[in-house]
């Protein structure tokens, strides 16, 4: 599965509003700080299709959600940092079960790349065991 | 004479091979069969749908270790009024590889049930798992972590289960020399977990086992109304792309060791055990959730023994309190914050613990075919199952703040995301019980193809032989009553060993 470059564009500013880079003294790094795109190519060629579907729907849920949130007219990547943190934390919070485990769904996947890079565990005070980044995250080997 | 491994990509023809007996799975009991067929001289082959992985390939981080190790890359789920993952290892030594090393006992309050009711009695006698026990212990050198690598997040337990004035212990895992890398959950990157990838299966191989890798058993091959092999298919381990067919023919036998949950999946697609109706039914498990601790001094959870600490104070209570270390992609997901507070959380990511609660409950779940062909695994706690979960949260809580915590994300929603003494997690009482307030995790799963007597009221008999078909053997923890409340491996083990020599001794005419 593919994601469209719009819906790319929805990912990275719901990935980016959760992880924010220079954020915090000690852990400057966000997830725009590594790379995740290639991260989410490597996670849409193995996951289960059931799940690559369910993050799809959840991405236009999350995308379409700041009109019903905080009653803005547009698509979450159009809007502020504040108002970004603020739908997240809005659905995150919601009543509705399927609803608050959206930002959860996106959390759950954004952590499962960031936190794996050597880099980041460097800044928080982790000695990872791998010197080199994982596999996912190598640049690919130009022929 | 030595066996091999062999897996997707070293194949490229139909497979036949022919052995005394054909285990399927290469985890806790599918490893073990294998160690006691192959000790007894009996030829065997096992079959395992996920690949072989080295140590020296095993990796830090956690995705890549779900794509290698973890059934359906750890996103298996149970479903019902909450989703609740359902975790599992899928490769060369099955959950073993994966596991946080605990190996515990059947407490034999819990086996004296079993007995009372369903009239176990034939292959089970306490006292034979008890000298299997004792074997196991020696041969996978169980024992509980050394001091110095025992870490902060367990030490800490430890001072706040003590000064609650509780029984706690250190946990006792099968793990030689422990370095405290904390990494069970990704495979144990040096190698000193004695997972079955590390012991039982290079055993076998050496003794000339054969392992069919990434080869997913699909049907029984039935000759005279007895079971004699199985067909299965090399997969591609990540794409899942067809390979080869493997035909695996048995003599004598056919074991059945693929885990409550694959296990039924296998049986009912071959029509065994359809007399009882119990293939894939009374699912039971512990579901658990964590609760995390912000501490002023650092935990450093990366290192020391991932699960090294436990409490059974409150077992009789169907509760089970351990410690959880989690690597930072688990954690991270965990914490309740999003944006720049998520951020200054993880920047002092160095100073949380994380314990846990696992619960006996009494839910009974299921594990069928969907509509459309899939698996699909039915579980939700009742109310008294989630009623002890919160009473086990608001136990977790007490120890953290005993412990010295400044303050505790119990994680549970309808409840303040973090609170600063104990007095706060009372209102947990309050709300409804509904599994989806609470983040849960279910691991060990039991019960889909249960044992007993009667054909009625089972799936196989008390030498875990199908009534369906005989030489068919099911020797995992599908063929458990109930769950047990402590952690399965050890008894999957000695389970699967008992059976094991039951067949050997068959095969040797006494």
């Amino acid at each position: 599965m593919k994601l469209l470059a719009f819906e790319r564009r929805w990912l990275r500013a719901i990935f980016e509003a959760i992880l924010p880079s220079n954020a915090d003294d000690q852990l400057s790094l966000g997830v725009a700080d590594v790379p995740i795109d290639r991260f989410v190519d490597d996670v849409l060629e193995h996951a289960p299709g059931q799940f690559k579907a369910g993050l799809r729907a959840s991405l236009w849920v999350v995308a379409l959600s700041p009109l019903f949130v905080i009653g803005r007219f547009k698509t979450f990547d159009r809007l502020d940092a504040r108002a970004r943190s603020e739908v997240l934390r809005c659905l995150a919070q919601s009543d509705i079960y399927l609803v608050r485990e959206q930002p959860l769904l996106f959390k759950m996947v954004a952590c499962l790349g960031y936190g794996g890079m050597p880099a980041v565990q460097r800044q928080i005070g982790i000695h990872p065991t791998d010197s080199s980044p994982p596999d996912w995250a190598r640049e690919p080997e130009r022929e | 004479m030595s066996g091999e491994l062999v897996e997707f990509g070293a194949v490229s023809e139909p497979v036949e091979d022919i052995a005394d007996v054909v285990i399927i799975g290469s985890g806790a009991a599918g490893a073990t069969a294998g160690r006691v067929l192959t000790e007894a001289g009996i030829d065997v082959i096992i079959v395992e749908e996920g690949p072989h992985v080295p140590t020296e390939k095993l990796t830090s981080d956690m995705y890549t270790s779900f794509k290698w190790l973890w059934r359906d890359m750890g996103l298996q789920v149970g479903q019902g009024r909450a989703f609740t993952p359902i975790l599992q290892g899928r490769c060369v030594g099955g959950t073993t590889v994966i596991n946080g090393a605990i190996m515990h006992r059947m407490p034999k309050r819990i086996f004296d049930h079993w007995c009372e009711e369903r009239g176990e009695g034939g292959v089970l006698r306490y006292e034979e798992l008890e000298r299997i026990w004792d074997q196991l212990d020696l041969e996978l050198s169980v024992g509980t972590a050394p001091e110095d690598t025992l870490g902060r997040n367990n030490t800490l337990m430890r001072r706040g289960v003590e000064g609650l004035g509780l029984r706690g212990n250190s946990i006792r895992r099968n793990v030689k020399d422990c370095q405290g890398s904390a990494h069970c959950n990704q495979g144990c990157p040096t190698g000193r977990k004695q997972s079955m990838n590390n012991t039982y299966v290079p055993l076998a191989i050496e003794r000339g086992a054969r392992v069919y890798a990434t080869c997913k058993a699909e049907r029984f091959i039935v000759e005279g109304g007895r079971a004699r092999g199985v067909v299965g298919r090399f997969l591609h381990p990540l794409t899942h792309e067809p390979g080869p067919t493997l035909t695996a023919r048995a003599r004598h036998a056919v074991v059945v060791a693929a885990s409550a949950i694959q296990t039924p999946v296998l049986l009912h697609d071959n029509h065994i055990g359809r007399t009882s109706g119990l293939v894939g039914e009374r699912l039971q498990c512990h579901p658990g959730a964590g609760v995390v601790g912000v501490f002023d001094d650092p935990v450093d959870m990366w290192f020391g023994a991932n699960q090294g600490y436990e409490s059974t104070h409150f077992w009789d209570e169907r509760m089970k309190f351990e410690s959880v270390a989690m690597p930072l992609e688990f954690g991270a997901a965990r914490l309740p914050e999003v944006g720049p507070e998520l951020m200054h959380r993880l920047g002092e990511y160095g100073h949380l613990a994380i314990w846990g609660v696992q619960v006996r409950a009494r839910a009974h779940g299921s594990v069928r075919r969907n509509l459309f062909g899939r698996r699909s695994i039915r579980y939700d706690m009742n109310d008294g199952d989630i009623q002890l979960l919160k009473l086990g949260i608001k136990r977790l809580t007490e120890m953290m703040f005993e412990s010295g915590a400044r303050e505790v994300l119990p994680g549970v929603h309808g409840l303040p995301e973090r609170i600063s003494t104990v007095d706060e997690i009372e209102p947990i009482f309050g709300l409804t019980d509904d599994p989806r307030r609470f983040h849960c995790i279910a691991s060990h799963m039991f019960g889909t193809a249960v044992m007993g007597l009667g054909r009625n009221n089972s799936v196989v008999d008390p030498r875990l032989e199908a009534h369906d078909l005989p030489d068919l053997y099911v020797t995992d923890s599908s063929v458990f009553p109930t769950n047990m409340g402590v952690n399965p491996q050890h008894s999957v083990c000695a389970v699967s060993w008992l059976a094991a020599e039951g067949i050997a001794d068959r095969l040797a005419g006494r």
